[in-house]
């Protein structure tokens, strides 16, 4: 199912370090992290644990299940920044 | 009523599989997430916390005890007819849509699975398990590796009584936890629910510590069953089956390889439920990979005589079974063929005993 980020992310990467499986990025030492607006998981890496969302200090974390309308189409940017 | 979550929080310890990763973190290392776990967080299993910098862990307390016949577990090359004393705890570190046993499993997760503990000691485990007969003492139902820590406490008890003690785990372990288990922890029951890293993402883990923990563990020693539930469309393809008895073969032939069948629940009902031609496929999957002793579970009586153990040496019938009935056991007291005299491997008995229960029941806790 996979969680998603959303734009109100400020990429202060405390989901990357609550993540288990390493299933976000780009990361500061990563390429496109100076360009992107904001982090994003990879949907087929992601095992569904939630880890992220508890540490989120914007909210920007949802399941895929609970992504309000408005932000529906980030499930699809978060899949294709990686491809998918 | 104080909230499951609360009553839990109250039940631990400062536990023992963890380290310090920076100022903020602390990383718990029972089982395959191995999770970073900010302060005030608990982790993926949602029963083991950060707290001030350390790792609390649950103690104390079990969800469920009751007394099973040593093949629901299944183990089937271990004391056969004994009856293993097994206690479940709360939570997983999976979220299996089809998990069997979801209502203790997914207890911190989701709303519907209503449960509850009872406060126990080890002693009283081990006199209810002495009480009754019982020759093993089993950590069971939901996934024991998030309460290492607490099993251990028990099994050092049980060992003291010259009991077996066993875990009935995902097998999504680390070394460390392994470690930690096996001077007091003889049997270990693994998953091996797919062989494919993507499955395994949709369950809530990943493929490369389950493949690692299971030579790890029948390297260091434990007695190792794996059981594949075989679901149709999941991961019952020709191509997948034959992967996963490839990779148990090169273990070892002799681990036993139980493919047992699912019936619809929790949240996976789209599957239909296995059939007998579903298990028998996987059993010659089985048997070509070389695999010495391959069980087709959970439909008794449907699979001829695929619940039974065979000599791999001449082909005697050893043990016969139906469901978790023992029917006749015919291994010498060294745990050989009467016929061949090969030596079959597993924990026999040198004296068997008569199967006295061959369904689960609940014991009352001896005091």
């Amino acid at each position: 199912m996979a969680y998603v980020i959303v734009d109100t992310c400020t990429k202060d990467e405390l989901c990357v370090e609550a993540c288990p499986v390493d299933c976000i990025h780009p990361k500061k030492d990563e390429a496109g992290f100076e360009e992107l607006k904001q982090l994003m998981i990879d949907p087929e890496a992601c095992i569904d644990c939630g880890a992220c969302v508890p540490v989120c200090p914007t909210n920007s974390i949802y399941t895929l299940d609970e992504l309000p309308a408005e932000s529906q189409h980030f499930a699809a940017s978060n899949a294709a920044y990686y491809g998918k | 009523m104080p909230a499951l979550a609360q009553v839990l929080a109250e039940n631990t310890r400062e536990g023992a599989l963890w380290e310090p990763i920076d100022q903020k973190r602390i990383r718990c290392f029972a089982c395959g997430h191995r999770c970073p776990i900010f302060e005030g967080q608990p982790g993926v299993c949602k029963v083991r916390f950060n707290s001030g910098g350390k790792l609390y862990v649950p103690w104390g307390y079990a969800s469920g005890v009751q007394c099973d016949p040593i093949e629901k577990k299944p183990f089937f090359h271990v004391r056969p007819g004994s009856l293993a004393l097994s206690f479940g705890m709360l939570g997983c570190d999976l979220h299996c849509s089809y998990c069997q046993n979801w209502v203790t499993s997914q207890a911190l997760r989701d709303s519907r699975a209503v449960s509850s503990i009872q406060t126990v000691t080890p002693e009283e485990l081990v006199r209810t398990a002495l009480d009754l007969g019982a020759e093993a003492v089993v950590s069971t139902y939901n996934e024991p590796l998030i309460t290492a820590e607490w099993a251990v406490e028990i099994f050092r008890h049980a060992r003291e009584a010259s009991l077996l003690t066993g875990f009935v785990s995902n097998g999504n372990a680390t070394p460390e936890v392994l470690e930690f288990l096996r001077p007091w922890c003889d049997l270990y029951k693994a998953d091996l629910k797919s062989f494919q890293d993507r499955r395994y993402r949709e369950l809530g883990g990943r493929l490369q510590p389950i493949l690692d923990s299971l030579r790890r563990i029948h390297a260091m020693g434990f007695w190792l069953e794996v059981v594949t539930l075989v679901v149709p469309g999941f991961n019952d393809s020709d191509e997948e089956l034959r992967d996963i008895a490839g990779f148990l073969a090169g273990i070892s032939p002799d681990v036993p390889w139980h493919v047992t069948a699912y019936h619809r629940n929790y949240k996976m009902l789209d599957s239909r439920d296995t059939k007998p031609a579903d298990l028998l496929r996987a059993v010659e999957a089985g048997r070509r990979a070389g695999l010495r002793y391959v069980y087709a579970g959970n439909l008794p009586g449907a699979v001829g005589g695929l619940e039974d153990t065979r000599c791999p040496g001449c082909g005697e019938t050893l043990i016969r079974r139906h469901g978790f009935r023992v029917l006749d056991y015919r291994l010498t007291s060294e745990g050989r063929c009467p016929k061949c005299s090969a030596a079959i491997p597993g924990r026999w008995a040198e004296h068997p005993r008569r199967q006295t229960a061959h369904q689960p029941f609940r014991p009352v806790l001896s005091n």
